[in-house]
């Protein structure tokens, strides 16, 4: 997997490049747009990660030419400007996630995770499976060893962008952007409640756990 | 002096323009009366030598030089204010009351006209020039006659109307400059007041403020609309200032706790003693803190800052406080909280979808947070009677004193009594920041009293104004 960093500082794409290289990724950096943008024409990345304000080309201006010459490859948009506007301009320009600095690198990680994998599962599936859980997404079931397991509709939602990202770590604030779409930060343990209301329903007198829980991170879904 | 900056000011300019419009206007105004009065004086003097030298003619016609000469005898001596000359065919004076022709050219076919100085002696013996006009013509018989009158008197007139002429143009120059002076000071005066403001501005003092004359003229309007901009400017430049404050005052002890904890690690560690693993995850616990603290604050701030909160649109909020039910009622059966939601379908508002469903999170955290085990937390969303759009959450938990409720939504307010939760005393002040922003309010009550033992537990109302 090779990831672009397109960052001006230095020494955060060098914390970030060594944090992700550890991690098993292949890193390539761009101290700032035009050469991100060269970089980037290269082609072979799995995912880019662009900051948003840099020299010579912003983030926006390096996503927008990167969307206009057909360059699909999944961008991750990091930036000081944390305002829901900044958001939406930033999606709108073409990126598909967003991360507020200061961040967590296990936010990053995955993030990243979440958009290198993404592309894998490109086609419209009806069912997914993972392991011994299967979800049929049109009658809108869920069956762990045969055995139908009663979901209610967040709690399908949950699980199924749990499906969708099995094996990777999905942090807290992933779960609420994308289950509940909403941008806040809950002081209290809200997703955790939810999770493990899932977890005792797809764990529970089974022998094995699926759902685990990351240390620092958030929760995995594992086969 | 005043005056050169006078001259270079627009109005002044504009005023000359105008006035030289006016001149150019009243210059034919005043040429038509002149055409219209002197010249009807001239005129009529004309006239009246026309018709005189038409019966002197007539005379000759009937009875010859002799006739004619005999009426210009007559008529000389007579009371007619006319001037009379007979001259012969050789130019020789035959009779008249003027001793010589004004007019040289004797032989002219004639008639010719001439205005021309009358030469008299006055009664003092002293020489008077009068003014006169008079017509020669060449008599069938090649005798010249000349006629004349002494226009002196209706010259006077005609002098009198042109003086008088002159001095309404003067009068109108004058009256206009004066007046073009006066509005130019008076506007350039409102004008200067605006220029000292902003130079006042731009100098440092945000408190400079225009005067508002309450004319309800454009410049009271431009003055009110400076006044709104710099209450703004002043109250965005405030917010900031204040944010930045509370920033660093704020975040200092966190950041010196954190400090210190490292510090402490170290040490431990160089002498062999302690884990570093553990430091180094107590340090990275204590950092989220600082940056959740951090990111509170700035969004406290922000709101504060902008007065109004941004990206407002109008959504259901019926179905936002649903979500919100859906998501807090998994932690309250997890902490054996009775959890109820009362929401009224298809409630409009208009707002920041985002910060009002923090707004909401926060005062649900709370409650949660609160109530002991075996509590109720009710939420509900309703309109009320004022049509203002109300969310209300409802716990059982120890409630806050009267006294206390004005003070917990402060930043980093917290009782006595709650220091033992974890929190930074933020989420009250996010609300309340919230409901500023949206031109609302937070509303803190005594809850449903006694409940199980516990209580008098808390009302929090987040109220927002009706959509227009």
């Amino acid at each position: 997997m090779r990831i672009l960093i397109i960052e001006d500082d230095l020494e955060a794409a060098a914390a970030m490049s060594h944090g992700l290289t550890e991690a098993g990724y292949e890193c390539v950096h761009a101290p700032d747009g035009e050469a991100g943008l060269t970089a980037a024409g290269k082609g072979g990345f799995d995912v880019m990660i662009v900051d948003r304000m840099m020299p010579k080309k912003n983030g926006v201006e390096v996503v927008e030419t990167l969307r206009r010459e057909g360059d699909q490859t999944p961008v991750l948009f990091l930036s000081a400007l944390g305002e829901i506007n900044d958001r939406v301009v930033g999606l709108r320009a073409g990126a598909d996630d967003y991360l507020v600095k200061p961040y967590a690198f296990a936010e990053l990680m995955a993030r990243v995770d979440a958009l290198s994998r993404r592309r894998e599962t490109g086609a419209v599936a009806t069912t997914l499976k993972v392991g011994e859980l299967e979800m049929n997404l049109i009658n809108r079931t869920v069956h762990r060893q045969g055995k139908e397991i009663d979901l209610q509709p967040r709690e399908f939602q949950l699980l199924e962008f749990m499906m969708r990202h099995a094996g990777q770590s999905v942090t807290r604030t992933m779960l609420l952007e994308k289950v509940w779409e909403y941008h806040f930060d809950p002081q209290t343990n809200v997703i955790d409640v939810h999770i493990s209301r899932l977890r005792s329903k797809i764990d529970k007198g089974f022998d094995r756990a699926m759902l685990q829980t990351v240390r620092g991170a958030g929760y995995r879904l594992d086969p | 002096m005043r005056l050169p900056r006078l001259i270079r000011s627009t109005p002044f300019r504009l005023t000359l323009l105008f006035l030289a419009l006016f001149a150019a206007a009243a210059s034919a105004f005043l040429g038509y009366i002149y055409i219209a009065t002197a010249g009807e004086v001239n005129r009529r003097a004309d006239a009246d030598i026309t018709r005189e030298m038409e019966s002197l003619e007539a005379a000759y016609r009937v009875g010859g030089v002799n006739a004619l000469n005999q009426t210009i005898v007559e008529r000389a001596t007579g009371e007619r204010p006319f001037l009379y000359l007979l001259l012969d065919k050789d130019g020789k004076r035959i009779s008249g009351s003027i001793e010589e022709s004004p007019i040289d050219d004797f032989t002219g076919p004639g008639p010719t006209w001439e205005t021309f100085k009358l030469t008299e002696t006055d009664i003092d013996g002293a020489e008077v020039k009068r003014a006169a006009r008079g017509v020669q013509e060449r008599l069938t018989g090649g005798e010249a006659l000349f006629v004349g009158a002494d226009v002196q008197e209706s010259e006077g007139y005609v002098m009198k109307i042109v003086r008088a002429l002159r001095g309404a143009g003067a009068l109108v120059i004058i009256l206009g400059l004066a007046g073009g002076v006066l509005i130019s000071r008076n506007v350039s005066r409102s004008m200067q007041g605006l220029v000292d403001v902003v130079n006042a501005v731009r100098a440092g003092d945000l408190h400079a403020r225009a005067r508002v004359r309450g004319t309800r003229d454009e410049y009271d309007e431009l003055a009110e609309g400076l006044n709104d901009m710099l209450d703004r400017i002043e109250r965005l430049m405030g917010g900031l200032r204040h944010a930045g404050d509370a920033i660093a005052h704020d975040l200092r002890s966190p950041l010196t706790r954190l400090r210190a904890r490292m510090e402490v690690a170290l040490i431990d560690a160089e002498n062999g003693k302690g884990d570093p693993m553990a430091a180094l995850e107590t340090a990275l616990i204590d950092a989220d803190g600082v940056l959740k603290t951090f990111n509170a604050v700035l969004a406290i701030a922000r709101l504060q800052a902008a007065g109004e909160a941004p990206n407002q649109e109008t959504f259901d909020a019926s179905e936002l406080a649903s979500d919100m039910a859906e998501l807090y009622e998994a932690s309250c059966e997890d902490k054996g909280l009775d959890f109820k939601a009362e929401i009224v379908p298809a409630l409009s508002i208009r707002g920041n979808r985002e910060f009002i469903a923090q707004a909401l999170a926060n005062i649900l955290d709370n409650a949660i947070k609160y109530t002991p085990e075996g509590g109720a937390v009710m939420l509900r969303a309703r309109r009320t009677s004022s049509g203002e759009l109300e969310f209300s959450v409802t716990d059982t938990g120890p409630g806050v004193p009267e006294a206390d409720r004005a003070r917990v939504v402060q930043r980093f307010v917290r009782l006595e009594n709650s220091r033992s939760e974890p929190g930074a005393g933020l989420g009250l002040s996010l609300v309340q920041a919230v409901a500023a922003s949206h031109g609302g309010r937070l509303e803190l009550a005594e809850g449903p009293g006694e409940y199980g033992g516990f209580g008098p537990g808390l009302r929090v109302a987040l109220l927002l104004p009706r959509v227009e």
